[in-house]
C-alpha cells in the first residue's frame, strides 16, 4: 500500500496502486485528461492561426477566464446534480431573477430615484451589502424550492425545473416589464468585476476559482461527495446504507441555487445592468460543460476538474472563432454538436459496462 | 426414515421454538420475531410468523416462490414495518422503523440485489454511510481517510477469501461472486448481532457459490446469527443448523437438517400430506 502525504490534493498522484496500475495509466482513463489535451490543442491551434498570434497572450487568457467565470459555477453545480442523477434546467431563470432582485435592492437602497438616475449613490456600502445578500438568498431559495418540489412531491427534476424556469422568468418579466434594471453603480465594475489582482487576474476569476477548488475537494474527498455519487449510482444502495436521499438532494439543489446567486452577482457587476435575455442557454451550456468533462448523465460519475475543462473548451472555441473573424454564434452550434457526441460516448460506455 | 417435525395447518408456536433451543442448550438468541403480521393492502403476506435467530447459528428459511421469505426478512431489516407482532434484539423489544434502525441494533442485510453502488469503489461501498474521517485537521475539514478504508476493506475481503485485483475498482467491474463477496464483507464488517441474506448465491456459478458459503460460515463463526434464504436445498441441508419452512405466509416447520432429506423438505414446502 502506498502512503502519500499529498494524497489529499489528487487521487491520482501515488506512483502505483494495488492493481499494479501507475498514475499515468489511471490518468489515461479519465475523460478530463483527454479533454484537457483537446483544450491545449485548441489553444495551440488558435494561437498559430490567429493574426500576430494574438490568441496567445496573458491578457486574452484572462479574458477567456473572465468569460467563463460565471458559467463554470453553474456547470460545477450541475456536476453535483448530474452526479446524483438529477438535473436543473432552471439555472438561467434563477440567475436572471436573482440578478434583478439584487439590482433592484441596490438601486433602491443606494439613494433616492433621482440621485440614482444621476449616478449619485449616497448609501452605496449598505446598498451593495444588501444586494449581495439578496442575490445569494434568492438564488439559494430558488434552488431549495426546486429541491422541495422534487423531494416532497416526488416529481422528476426535469419537469420541476422546466416549470420553475417559466415561473422564475415570468416573475422577472412581471417585475421589470422586460426592461433591464439600469443605473447599477459602476464601482461594482471598477472595484470588483474588472479589478485585476496583481494587475493580472480578474477578481471574479479568482472568486470562481476558489469556489471551484472548494467544490472539487468536496466532491472528491468528503462524505458529502461520496454520498452524492452513491445516490446517483444507485438510490436504493444509498438509502439502504442509511443515507437520507431526500435531504441530500435538497442540499444539492440548494448548492446549485447558491451558485446561481453568485453567478447573478458576477453578471450585474460585470455589465452594470441585468441581462434578462442573456441566459436562455445557461442550462444547456452548464450541462454541456459537465458532460464534456466526463460527468455522466446517468449519475454516479462526476468530475469537477473535468467540468472546468469542459467549460473552457466552448469558451476558447468561441473566442477563437471571433479572432478568426467568424460569427461567435457558431459557438452555440458547436456546443450542441459536442454535447451530442459526449452524450453518445457516455451512453456507449454505460452499455459496455453492463 | 425420519419424520420431520411438522404441522401443516397451524403456524409454528413460540413454545416449540423455545423447546428446540432448550434441546440444544446454551444457545443465545440474538434476534427474535414473535407473531409477525404484514399486509400489503388487503393481501396478508405474513401471518403470525415467529422465529428465533441464535448466535453462531445459520438459520435457513426455505419456501416456494411467494411464500413470504423476502417480506419476512425485510421486516427484520427495518425495510418493512410490520402490522403486528414483536421484535426483540438480545431479549429486548425493539421497533425497527428503517434500515438505519436495524443497523443501529447491529443487524445487517445482504439484499437479493446486493444494494451496491456500481460506480463506487469496493472500499467506498464497504464503508458507504459509515465513512471514516481522516485524523486531525484534515478530518475537521471533512476529509475522508481513504487509505484506512482501503486497507480495512482489503483485510476483510482477504479474510473472506475473495481475491480482488483492485480494491479501488468500481463494483460494476467485478464478477457476480466478487460483488457478492463485497456485500457480505460489508455486512460482516458492521453486523454486531445478526446478518440477513436473501438468496446470496442465486446468480452464481459453483466455484463462486462455494466462496459465498465459506463467507456465510465465517459470519456464523464470528458468533453472529445468520439468516439465510435459499432455494438451494442440498446446500441448505449441508450448511444450516436449522431449517424453517415457510408456506403461504406462515412458518410451518422447524427442521433439523441432520434428520431430514431434500425430499422431506420439499414435501413440507409444498404441503404434501404424510411425508
Ligand atoms: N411491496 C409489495 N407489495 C405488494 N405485494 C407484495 C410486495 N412484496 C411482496 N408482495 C407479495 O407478497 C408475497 C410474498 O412475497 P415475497 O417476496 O416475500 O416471497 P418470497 O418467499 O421471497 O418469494 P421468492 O422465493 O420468489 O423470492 C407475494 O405474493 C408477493 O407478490
Ligand atoms: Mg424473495
Amino acid at each position: 500500500m502506498n502512503h502519500s502525504s499529498s494524497q489529499e490534493a489528487l487521487s491520482v498522484n501515488t506512483p502505483t496502486y494495488d492493481d499494479g496500475s501507475t498514475w499515468f495509466s489511471r490518468l489515461r482513463e479519465a475523460t478530463a485528461f483527454w479533454m484537457f489535451l483537446i483544450l491545449l490543442g485548441l489553444v495551440v491551434l488558435f494561437s498559430l492561426i490567429s493574426p500576430n498570434h494574438a490568441f496567445l497572450s496573458v491578457n486574452n487568457f484572462f479574458t477567456i477566464a473572465l468569460n467563463a467565470s460565471q458559467l463554470v459555477l453553474l456547470a460545477v453545480g450541475m456536476t453535483f446534480l448530474l452526479g446524483a442523477r438529477e438535473f436543473d434546467l432552471s439555472v438561467g431563470a434563477n440567475v436572471v431573477l436573482s440578478s434583478i432582485l439584487a439590482a433592484r435592492t441596490i438601486t433602491s437602497l443606494a439613494g433616492t430615484p433621482d440621485e440614482v438616475a444621476m449616478g449619485n449613490y449616497p448609501h452605496l456600502g449598505p446598498a451593495i451589502t444588501a444586494g449581495v445578500l439578496v442575490a445569494i438568498i434568492s438564488g439559494t431559495l430558488f434552488g431549495l424550492i426546486n429541491g422541495l418540489l422534487v423531494t416532497k412531491l416526488r416529481l422528476s427534476s426535469f419537469l420541476v425545473t422546466l416549470a420553475t424556469t417559466a415561473i422564475g422568468l415570468g416573475t422577472a418579466l412581471v417585475m421589470t416589464h422586460g426592461a433591464n434594471v439600469p443605473d447599477i453603480p459602476r464601482v461594482l465594475q471598477t472595484e470588483f468585476a474588472t479589478y485585476r489582482v496583481f494587475d493580472m487576474i480578474p477578481l471574479p476569476v479568482l472568486l470562481s476559482l476558489v469556489l471551484v477548488l472548494l467544490l472539487w475537494f468536496t466532491l472528491a474527498q468528503t462524505r458529502f461527495g461520496v454520498h452524492t455519487l452513491a445516490m446517483g449510482s444507485s438510490p436504493d444502495a444509498s438509502r439502504r446504507a442509511g443515507i437520507n436521499n431526500a435531504r441530500h438532494l435538497l442540499k444539492l439543489f440548494g448548492l446549485m441555487g447558491f451558485l446561481c446567486g453568485i453567478a447573478a452577482l458576477l453578471d450585474i457587476s460585470r455589465f452594470a445592468t441585468t441581462n434578462i435575455g442573456g441566459h436562455q442557454t445557461d442550462n444547456l451550456q452548464a450541462v454541456a460543460a459537465a458532460v464534456i468533462g466526463g460527468t455522466s448523465l446517468f449519475g454516479g460519475i462526476a468530475s469537477v476538474p473535468g467540468t472546468l475543462v469542459g467549460t473552457l473548451i466552448p469558451v476558447v472555441l468561441g473566442t477563437g472563432l471571433v479572432i478568426m473573424g467568424l460569427d461567435s454564434f457558431y459557438q452555440l452550434i458547436l456546443v450542441g454538436l459536442i454535447v451530442i457526441a459526449a452524450v453518445y460516448i457516455d451512453q456507449r460506455n454505460r452499455q459496455l459496462s453492463i | 426414515m425420519h419424520t420431520p417435525q411438522q404441522d401443516s395447518s397451524a403456524p409454528l408456536s413460540k413454545q416449540s421454538m423455545g423447546a428446540a433451543a432448550v434441546e440444544a442448550g446454551r444457545r443465545e438468541p440474538a434476534l427474535e420475531a414473535i407473531n409477525i403480521v404484514k399486509n400489503f393492502g388487503s393481501l396478508q403476506v405474513l401471518r403470525d410468523v415467529s422465529m428465533t435467530l441464535y448466535r453462531g447459528d445459520i438459520t435457513a428459511v426455505v419456501g416456494d416462490n411467494g411464500a413470504g421469505k423476502s417480506t419476512f426478512m425485510k421486516v427484520l431489516s427495518g425495510e418493512h414495518i410490520p402490522d403486528g407482532g414483536q421484535l426483540c434484539v438480545n431479549n429486548r423489544e425493539v421497533q425497527l422503523r428503517s434500515t438505519q434502525d436495524a443497523q443501529s441494533y447491529g443487524i445487517e442485510t445482504v439484499y437479493q440485489d446486493l444494494a451496491l453502488a456500481p460506480d463506487l469503489s469496493v472500499a467506498e461501498n464497504v464503508f458507504l454511510g459509515r465513512e471514516i474521517k481522516a485524523p486531525g485537521w484534515r478530518g475537521q475539514i471533512g476529509m475522508l481517510d481513504r487509505q484506512l478504508m482501503l486497507e480495512e476493506s482489503t483485510r476483510i475481503l482477504t479474510e473472506l477469501g475473495a481475491k480482488l485485483k483492485s480494491y479501488r475498482a468500481t463494483t460494476q467491474s467485478l464478477s457476480g461472486g466478487q460483488r457478492q463477496g463485497v456485500a457480505i464483507a460489508r455486512a460482516i464488517k458492521w453486523a454486531q448481532h445478526a446478518i440477513l441474506m436473501d438468496e446470496p448465491t442465486a446468480a452464481l456459478g459453483t466455484r463462486q457459490r462455494d466462496m459465498v458459503y465459506a463467507a456465510i460460515r465465517a459470519a456464523a463463526g464470528r458468533n453472529l446469527a445468520v439468516l439465510l434464504i435459499s432455494h438451494d436445498l442440498p446446500q441448505v441441508l449441508e450448511l444450516a443448523d436449522r431449517i424453517i419452512v415457510m408456506r403461504q405466509g406462515t412458518a410451518v416447520a422447524n427442521l433439523n437438517p441432520a434428520e431430514v432429506t431434500v425430499r422431506d423438505v420439499v414435501d413440507v414446502m409444498l404441503g404434501a400430506k404424510g411425508a
